[in-house]
């Protein structure tokens, strides 16, 4: 590998983008909506439970990126992604997968809460339901009950079950859908922006839980603030303009960054 | 490189955080300056101006404080903004510290007075305070030039001013066992020497933070040290 000076000048991502342990791999992955390039030859490992926080101004692809990792981008007839990206060496883009399994293994939370129209239980339970992941009722019922209680909503919601899960707080709302994520066992949770709507109790209580199930999930998370990135992560990687910039240990990035694009932007010089 | 933020209000705060830091530096460096000369001139009007101007340098010390506290609690500043912070609100009581030297020099250079020194041969005061005073004007240029090099430089030269020390420690303890009544000019004149030394330390200091602000890490090797004072009993 060559040293940092001459990876900033051929324009390629500084830092270490590679990790001992990953779980899952991306290779040279750009993704284009039609003629636009979004991403542009991205390569980076996501650890085995791992945080990782992706940062960069509006429009640098972050959210993009993230959401190749369960192809999400599927969803979108111009989108197409080129190159590799694996989970415990399985490519995700063969066309042996199937994407509902593979949704299951890497969950997702969006920046708006969006519980489905059901009530507390059902939310959580309809993953493991849909996966066949229960034997019986008991066994059901333990898994939501569990869930929630990772998800730091047990004790708030364990006497109303049975009410709608839209009738939640914001910060509630955003806590249940985490409990849905992981009510199915996933290794991955991809997270984009979880925090933006909620107000700063509802985010302290969201970061916590991320610092928790970072002990057992490898968990990527989108977000605009800094402050956050800080907190919740080890790894840090700066996207600009669909590039990524560089990637390195949080408190590296956050102290003393060496590439002069990540410096601008967290100093806010750049948006 | 993109030198300003965003937001320039921002730009403004650490401006103003740093204009303070150097009217600290400059407003330090002068009282260091007066000090030394007044030893040789033994002007005592001159003398109290010193030791009257200590406060300049608490209230300078203390804004630098209150606006490098406020950024970090307003700004979240990051980065090589947050290292220029944390390095302000260090040197900032660096200096403030090396203003109580000054007026300590002063008071001692007073009761020298009283005690009508003269020259003692082989003991260069002002010599000693010269040198200090060039390595205090460099690293004020260091810093505001964001001059690792010259730092490392200011920093690796602190050794000289130790030599001269550790010289003139030996040979005012020597003249004060030949001659019983030179004991008290004898303290006075070894309590200046030392805090000269201290203040090229405290310089030091300076330098290596300076290295820090434009690095970002810390200096690795150990600082050279040739003060040996405290470690030789004199003949």
């Amino acid at each position: 590998m060559s040293n940092n000076n001459d990876l900033k000048s051929l324009d390629l991502t500084v830092g270490d983008v590679f990790t001992p342990n990953p779980r899952l791999k991306a290779r040279n992955v750009s993704v284009f909506y039609g003629d636009n390039k979004a991403i542009d030859n991205v390569t980076i490992d996501i650890g085995n439970k791992e945080v990782i926080s992706f940062i960069g101004p509006s429009g640098c692809g972050k959210s993009t990126f993230l959401r190749c990792f369960n192809r999400m981008n599927d969803t979108i007839d111009s989108c197409i992604v080129k190159g590799e990206i694996t989970i415990d060496n399985e490519n995700i883009y063969d066309k042996k997968i199937d994407v509902v399994p593979l949704r299951a293994r890497i969950g997702m939370v969006f920046q708006k809460p969006n519980p489905f129209p059901k009530s507390i239980y059902d939310n959580v339970a309809y993953g493991p339901r849909i996966h066949g992941l229960s034997e019986n009722k008991d066994h059901l019922d333990g898994i939501v009950e569990e869930s929630l209680k990772r998800a730091g909503l047990w004790e708030e919601v364990s006497d109303r079950l049975d009410s709608a899960g839209t009738g939640l707080s914001g910060g509630q709302q955003q806590r249940l859908c985490i409990a849905r994520a992981i009510a199915v066992s996933p290794e991955v949770i991809l997270m984009d922006e979880p925090c933006s709507a909620l107000d700063p109790i509802a985010t302290a209580k969201i970061e916590e839980l991320i610092h928790e199930l970072g002990n057992d999930y490898s968990i990527v998370i989108v977000t605009h603030s800094m402050q956050q990135a800080a907190r919740v992560s080890k790894r840090t990687a700066y996207f600009h303009l669909g590039k990524l910039i560089e990637v390195g240990r949080t408190k590296d990035i956050f102290t003393r960054p060496q590439h002069h694009k990540t410096e601008a932007y967290i100093s806010g010089k750049i948006g | 490189m993109e030198n300003t933020h965003i937001s320039s209000s921002f730009d403004k705060d650490l401006n103003k955080l740093n204009d303070n830091l150097l009217k600290l530096g400059n407003t330090a460096l002068d009282q260091f300056e007066k000090c030394i000369n007044n030893f040789g001139t033994q002007n005592l009007e001159e003398i109290k101006t010193v030791i009257n101007s200590d406060k300049i340098l608490d209230d300078l010390d203390d804004k630098v404080q209150k606006y490098g506290f406020e950024i970090i609690a307003l700004r979240a500043p990051q980065a090589a903004d947050l290292r220029r912070i944390i390095v302000a609100l260090k040197i900032a009581t660096i200096f403030e510290r090396i203003g109580d030297y000054s007026r300590n020099i002063s008071n001692r250079t007073k009761l020298l007075i009283d005690l009508q020194y003269t020259d003692l041969p082989g003991v260069n005061i002002g010599k000693m305070g010269q040198k200090t005073q060039t390595m205090f004007e460099d690293v004020l240029d260091a810093y505001i030039n964001e001059d690792d090099k010259l730092a490392v430089k200011i920093r690796n030269s602190d050794v000289k001013i130790d030599k001269m020390h550790t010289e003139y420690y030996l040979e005012i303890i020597s003249h004060m066992q030949r001659k019983k009544n030179f004991a008290p000019t004898g303290a006075h004149l070894l309590f200046i020497a030392k805090n000269i030394e201290r203040v090229a330390d405290y310089i030091t200091d300076v330098a290596e933070q300076i290295y820090f602000l434009v690095n970002g890490r810390v200096l690795s090797d150990h600082r050279p040290k040739a003060d040996k004072t405290s470690l030789k009993i004199p003949n």
